[in-house]
């Protein structure tokens, strides 16, 4: 009887918890009828950000709420990463959530699909576009269909701490300098040798080869297409491999900041917890820099001048608003991404936060004091804006897995465990795959 | 199944001998009874377990990235399985895992089980006690404090800076990153403890009187006695241990960030298995790894079984 018991148990349980599967339900769409815009509607609205973002975007539901009355707004929020996971599951279900924050990175992938509401019917009705670049809402097209409206404008930053800089004794760098004078600068300022108060080694920067995106400006400074239209790299396994030896001096001395300490650190990061003096990174980190590091002065200046002799930076259309193609209540969806795109008291919960405000009337109602975070961001935009010279590249399919990919292969190339040549063996490999 | 004899059995007794269609009716009877007792959990299990596995061991044979429609491609996830870097390197670090984890916690099981089993006073209390890590052990919030503890400059840090360690975090260091989840493994060594300690509990204890009398030393009697007593319980432990060593997740899912790292050291089967999935929306090649899964884990399931003749013992069993 025991060894019956015991043996049965042991195969029922061998069984049962090998496979696990997820579920999920999709909701029944039913359409047709014509829009009433007084009717009581409920919309689902997520989006990716931290505790900061969830205020400012509750405090613009409550606002959207008291003017629209019939409109109740159901908002969820998780980080970047676990919530395209969320979104992938919801798309296979066809139940996406009405109004969306969405990203370049995966547009491509969810038009082809026709998971994306097209909100061409709705421009110049429920949403106005009027405040708008039309190279901005071109932005938000593929191949015709209008997937979402961009928010705002993100462009490359380059952020220093002027205070770690000046116990290092290095000068910030001049304008023109270029990414060799931009490797000299970390690697005199962590050869400096000097401790914060903690006593940790303070380092000149981390390893911006680590990063798809800079990759991209980096080629687009060298005059190349990173992606073409049908969907093919604009370039090659030396391009990439010459991106990556650029901070390879850096490297193979430990003068950049440490990779296993950093890891440790996260969500912060060296730069925030004011052990590293510099980092490239997108403009509208500002706020969270000051935020997390507790350091009101942080400075902002454009990023390394390419091999050309110019900046050729970009920007980037950010926090595009999308609707589920699955919603019921598509002109109510439009009328909520109308809010949030135009209204100007929006713009002044929001300030620089997700980037500057694509409309204007946003950009004015921000209350910009002298010095204040959002006066920076926008000073940055608009002194950089002689630089801004080249489109964006318009991400392919694929694009957040590859994205994801270059970000693990980094990680093992800061562990030295693999060369830049298996990197690079490695990414081409991943990303065929992926933009297949 | 012996409860459906018997029960049959005691049907048959009351029914009356000569009308054998009353008896097959009333068996239909009892039968479906029994289906409809059974129908919560049925239906549970065809629609989120059977259903699921169908479907996947489908999509295995696909190309199927959520959003449009699975495209049959044959063995080709199989094949590319086999040339992919990173599934060797998951294979690497799940098995490493299951070998040197699955020891150390059964030693630790059996260890805290004797010593409670000789206790005489609040075993119940050190019992509750020592099993309450393995309730908490596979939560999210224990893998946080987990990470909170091993990481730069945390507590296990800072004592070894005591002692003149000056090794920095486990979480950041890919060569101490596999020791740390052995430790949180074993540290919930609860449900194998209780089920030592129920079979310790059943060992006879003339046997422990006979041997005194011969003269058995502690170690003498732990090994010829405690041991092959105790290896259907063992047996037992061995197998569902190994099993959840395979499919450990959650702990690795956070203290990694969800990403495997550092370089891959904590990249576990079915975290890589998860990102595939749900990151990269490979949902087909996911799908081929985990019957790869079930495939081993069946394997070694059967190996298990097989060779326990050789060192399993079995009370009243004739040898």
């Amino acid at each position: 009887m025991k060894r019956f018991t015991l043996k049965s148990m042991g195969v029922a349980a061998a069984a049962a918890l090998v496979l696990t599967a997820c579920s999920g339900d999709a909701d029944d769409t039913d359409s047709g009828e014509a829009y009433d815009p007084e009717a009581p509607v409920t919309l689902t609205f997520t989006w990716w950000g931290n505790d900061d973002r969830a205020e400012r975007y509750n405090e613009a539901i409550a606002l959207f709420e008291e003017e629209h009355e019939n409109i109740t707004i159901q908002g969820t929020f998780v980080d970047w990463d676990g919530y395209w996971t969320g979104r992938s599951t919801e798309a296979a279900g066809r139940s996406l959530p009405d109004v969306m924050q969405f990203d370049l990175s995966y547009m491509r992938e969810y038009s082809e699909n026709q998971h994306l509401l097209d909100l061409s019917p709705y421009l110049g009705e429920q949403i106005d576009t009027s405040g708008f670049d039309d190279a901005l809402i071109e932005s938000g097209a593929i191949e015709g269909v209008q997937v979402g409206l961009p928010t705002s404008t993100n462009t490359l930053a380059l952020f220093y701490n002027p205070n770690l800089l000046e116990q290092t004794g290095v000068e910030p760098p001049s304008d023109d300098y270029t990414w060799e004078d931009f490797n000299d600068l970390i690697a005199e300022a962590t050869e400096a040798g000097e401790q914060t108060g903690d006593g940790e080694p303070i380092y000149g920067g981390g390893d911006y080869t680590g990063t798809f995106w800079f990759f991209l400006q980096w080629l687009v400074q060298e005059g190349k297409t990173p992606f073409n239209d049908d969907g093919s790299f604009g370039f090659t396994e030396e391009d990439m491999a010459a991106f990556l030896e650029l901070a390879a001096p850096l490297r193979d001395e430990d003068l950049v900041y440490p990779v296993d300490r950093g890891i440790q650190l996260l969500p912060l990061g060296g730069f925030t917890v004011n052990e590293s003096a510099t980092e490239i990174s997108w403009d509208n980190f500002l706020a969270g820099y000051v935020a997390d590091s507790g350091t009101e002065d942080i400075q902002m200046m454009p990023i390394p001048t390419g091999s050309s002799g110019e900046k050729a930076m970009f920007f980037k259309p950010s926090m595009l608003l999308a609707a589920g193609a699955n919603t019921e209540h598509p002109e109510a969806a439009a009328t909520f991404i109308d809010f949030l795109l135009n209204e100007p008291e929006v713009g002044r919960i929001f300030g620089t936060s997700k980037g500057v405000p694509a409309v204007q009337a946003q950009r004015d109602a921000m209350e910009l004091e002298e010095g204040s975070v959002d006066a920076t961001v926008v000073e940055y935009e608009e002194a950089v804006a002689e630089h801004v010279t080249e489109p964006v590249p318009v991400p392919v399919k694929g694009f957040g897995s590859i994205e994801a990919e270059y970000k693990r292969l980094a990680e093992e190339l800061a562990y030295e465990s693999i060369t830049v040549d298996e990197f690079v063996e490695l990414w081409f490999t991943e990303a065929e795959m992926a933009t297949q | 199944m012996a409860l459906t004899d018997r029960v049959t059995r005691t049907g048959g007794l009351t029914a009356t001998p000569s009308s054998s269609a009353l008896k097959r009716r009333r068996r239909g009877a009892e039968t479906r009874a029994g289906y409809a007792f059974l129908a919560p959990w049925l239906l549970g299990f065809l629609a989120l377990t059977a259903g699921p596995m169908l479907a996947s061991l489908y999509l295995a044979f696909t190309d199927y990235n959520l959003f449009s429609a699975p495209e049959w491609i044959g063995l080709d996830n199989f094949r590319t399985l086999l040339e992919d870097p990173r599934f060797a390197q998951s294979a690497k670090v799940t098995v490493i895992y299951a070998l040197v984890g699955t020891p150390v916690k059964l030693v630790a099981a059996l260890a805290v089980a004797m010593l409670l089993n000789n206790a005489r006073r609040g075993q119940g209390f050190y019992r509750s006690v020592f099993y309450a890590p393995s309730l908490i052990g596979a939560s999210v919030s224990i893998a946080i404090v987990w990470k909170a503890m091993f990481i730069d400059r945390g507590i296990i840090d800072q004592i070894g800076q005591n002692f003149g360690f000056e090794a920095g975090g486990w979480v950041g260091n890919p060569s101490m990153t596999m020791p740390m989840f052995v430790l949180l493994a074993t540290w919930q060594f609860g449900a194998p403890m209780v089920i030592f300690l129920a079979g310790l509990k059943q060992i006879p204890a003339e046997l422990y009187e006979a041997s005194s009398v011969d003269g058995a030393g502690p170690v003498r009697k732990f090994f010829s006695i405690t041991l092959p007593m105790l290896s259907p319980v063992l047996f037992f432990n061995l197998l569902l241990e190994t099993i959840n060593s395979f499919q450990v997740f959650a702990s690795a899912f956070i203290i990694s960030g969800g990403t495997g790292g550092p370089a891959g050291s904590t990249l576990f089967y079915t975290l890589y298995l998860y990102m595939r999935g749900f990151v990269d929306f490979r949902m087909g090649y996911a799908s081929a790894m985990a019957w790869v899964l079930v495939v081993v884990v069946g394997l070694l399931t059967l190996i298990f079984f097989r060779t326990s003749r050789y060192w399993v013992h079995y009370s009243g069993e004739a040898k």
